[in-house]
């Protein structure tokens, strides 16, 4: 569905995209994961036409994005992390206005007003102006204007930026609800236990590369080690670094992680005993599994090794 | 598409009270107010001047001369006592234009074409405008001479009565004279107050939709609708034709509000109505042109400047100036010729020259063709500007 090839995106001397390939099917909800800068808004906006590329070819449906931006547009909606929204109009109101300037019409207006009002739940709220909505109902509201052209790929970037967990929980069901209609989701995030809990395959970006990619559920598998992840309460990171010193096979991922490589209760108990001595509380032990965010943590911390090399 | 945005539009100026405000009641209030207040500058039969004598005369010429002065309507004696000169300039400075004395001997010497001999003296206010004291003095000349003709006719009747009765039937003030016909105006109508005032106001006011339309843009940038829209295959040229099109039927709308205002408002508050003129073909190609150059003006503002208050400081005083440069606040007929030169390069005063000719004057399309012409080409040329700064920043993500 959408197929990407040796994409590069610069800005003057910054170079935003890095040689990106990436590949995504028909009904699947696609993690686009990195941090902040990490080139996900950017690479978002090249694949809605918005902003252009340097090198590299990109196909949607089939179709080269170059020559066909308008064609491909069509069939996509781009639901961006602002709330892009009249704050003066009325839930209906905004409804009628994207539709209309998009020339849906007809039995096909009402037929897509209804599922967007219906999908986001907003029936209850039609009459009321955007602006005296509640977070998680505006939030809403910015989907259900994606969903008027009946998109069959939508792109969402950081749909959950600023509400509240049951906000949050509401709108990652409405995303989910899509795979069931074979909608094609990008969903770009920096909320790892988001990622986690929606896509089926994920995309981890970081300084305009992608250094990962493939199916969620085998990418965590493929990580599952003897490692044991040792989340920490309180520490410093220089604190930690004089501390693994005096031991083996203990690694600093961040100030309040550390991982050993290999399960030994010899080693776990001078670690643990070495943690008391510096008064370091601990928060959580995790043997033998991985989890999205300490993938990503590895990940990114070991590109960002190599790159200083 | 352009029915959506028409209607989003409308919605959104009809929901900001402060927008409708500046749109419809400000300059609906200016017509009515600077109708009224200047409703007297067309009228010739006010007064222009006061004035006081100080007749030390007391004679029967000098009675005569201030009936004679008192003859023009525009001239108003004040009967005051002026006993020296410390009251006489507290009078001038206070309410009167002019103090004239008439000195002791004025009967006998009125004849007297030199003025060393003269027995006039006339004391003017430091403030009195140059044409004014012309009208006075000539006001006198013209009282002086009725007192010579008058001694001549006492003279002559033995001899020349013929030539008496002659000089009996002249007309001094040229009213049964002279007959005054106003250029493209009917024989019976004069030009008013309404008709000088209404066009600079609508000018101004159709300029005024700068401030909610580059504040409605600046918001739908900040807010990524714009970018939303552009998502949704809405072209530049299709997002500035859907700003263009319903600021048009809002200046209309203007328009026709400021004029219904002028024909039926004015009149209550004793002021003359508006008359519509005889090309309404006209009224609509400078308004249609007047438009276009203030939309243009607010497309560029919004897509230059960062955010809604600077738009709004901006847009207002872009505004103010180019009404003060073109003619608006300040009639372009007071203005030294100097002004009068950078008053032609304000797209206000294109505008209100346009109307002018429709209103005041009275000419057809054909004489408003160059000033609408000039007017969506600054408009035109604008907008074009206003796209190149937008496509930009879009490629830079700005």
């Amino acid at each position: 569905m959408i197929t990407i090839k040796n994409l590069v995106k610069r800005y003057d001397d910054l170079l935003a995209l890095d040689h990106i390939d990436l590949s995504v099917g028909k009904g699947v909800i696609f993690g686009l994961l990195g941090p902040n800068g990490a080139g996900k808004t950017t690479l978002v906006s090249i694949l809605n036409g918005l902003t252009g590329f340097q090198e590299g070819e990109i196909e949607i449906f089939g179709l080269p994005l170059e020559q066909e931006p308008a064609a491909i547009r069509k069939r996509c909606a781009f639901i961006p992390q602002a709330l892009a929204l009249y704050e003066n109009l009325s839930v209906i109101e905004n409804l009628r206005f994207f539709a209309g300037i998009q020339k849906i019409t007809g039995a096909d207006l009402r037929h897509n007003l209804d599922y967007a009002i219906s999908v986001n739940r907003l029936q209850p709220m039609l009459k009321q102006k955007a602006g005296t909505l509640s977070g998680g109902q505006k939030r809403r509201l910015n989907i259900a204007i994606g969903l008027l052209n009946n998109p069959e790929i939508l792109y969402f970037d950081e749909p959950t930026v600023g509400i509240d967990p049951d906000g949050r929980n509401e709108i990652l069901e409405t995303i989910r609800n899509f795979k069931n209609d074979a909608k094609t989701v990008i969903y770009t995030s920096h909320y790892m236990p988001e990622i986690e809990k929606l896509c089926d395959e994920v995309a981890i970006i970081d300084r305009g590369r992608i250094i990962r990619q493939g199916l969620l559920e085998t990418m965590l598998q493929e990580e599952k080690t003897d490692s044991v992840v040792i989340e920490l309460l309180s520490s410093n990171s220089a604190q930690l670094h004089e501390l693994v010193q005096k031991l083996e096979d203990v690694e600093v991922i961040d100030a309040a992680t550390l991982v050993m490589q290999q399960q030994n209760s010899t080693k776990m108990g001078a670690l643990l005993a070495a943690l008391a001595a510096e008064n370091i509380t601990l928060k959580e032990i995790r043997y033998g599994t991985t989890n999205l965010e300490s993938l990503f943590i590895r990940l990114t911390s070991s590109s960002h090794e190599g790159s200083d090399v | 598409m352009f029915k959506a945005m028409l209607i989003k539009e409308f919605i959104l100026v009809w929901r900001d009270k402060y927008a409708l405000a500046a749109l419809f009641i400000m300059p609906s209030v200016f017509i009515l107010i600077m109708s009224v207040a200047l409703k007297d500058t067309f009228n010739r039969e006010r007064t222009l001047l006061n004035y006081a004598v100080i007749d030390q005369d007391q004679s029967l010429q000098s009675s005569k001369m201030r009936i004679f002065l008192a003859d023009n309507r525009a001239l108003q004696e004040q009967h005051v006592t002026i006993s020296g000169a410390a009251e006489r300039q507290r009078a001038l400075h206070e309410n009167l234009h002019f103090v004239l004395t008439i000195a002791q001997g004025f009967s006998e010497s009125y004849t007297q074409m030199e003025p060393e001999g003269s027995k006039l003296q006339l004391y003017a206010a430091a403030d009195v405008r140059p044409e004014m004291l012309s009208l006075f003095k000539a006001e006198i000349a013209l009282g002086v001479t009725r007192l010579r003709i008058e001694k001549m006719k006492t003279e002559l009747a033995p001899y020349l009565p013929e030539l008496v009765q002659e000089l009996e039937a002249i007309d001094f003030h040229g009213e049964g004279l002279v007959n005054v016909r106003f250029n493209a105006l009917a024989a019976d109508e004069k030009p008013t107050s309404t008709q000088q005032s209404v066009p600079s106001w609508i000018v101004f006011g159709m300029f005024f939709i700068i401030i909610p339309m580059s504040t409605i843009f600046i918001s739908e940038r900040k807010q990524n609708t714009l970018m939303r829209m552009s998502a949704m295959n809405i072209s530049i040229p299709a997002l500035f034709a859907g700003k263009i099109v319903p600021y048009m039927v809002i200046n209309q709308i203007q328009v026709w509000l400021m004029i219904a205002v002028g024909i039926f408002v004015v009149p209550f508050f004793g002021a003359d109505a508006l008359t519509l003129g005889r090309s309404i073909s006209g009224l609509f190609m400078v308004s249609l042109g007047l438009s276009l150059a203030a939309i243009g003006t607010s497309v560029l503002i919004a897509v230059t400047v960062a955010t809604v208050e600077q738009a709004t400081t901006i847009g207002g005083i872009i505004n103010i100036l180019l009404g003060a440069i073109g003619g608006i606040m300040v009639p372009k007929f007071y203005m030294p010729s100097s002004m009068q030169e950078l008053a032609n390069l304000s797209p206000m005063s294109w505008g209100l020259e346009g109307f002018l000719d429709i209103f005041l004057r009275g000419f057809g399309p054909e004489a408003v063709v160059v000033d609408s012409l000039k007017l969506a080409g600054f408009g035109a040329g604008l907008l074009l500007l206003a796209g190149i700064v937008f496509s930009y920043k879009i490629r830079r993500g700005i």
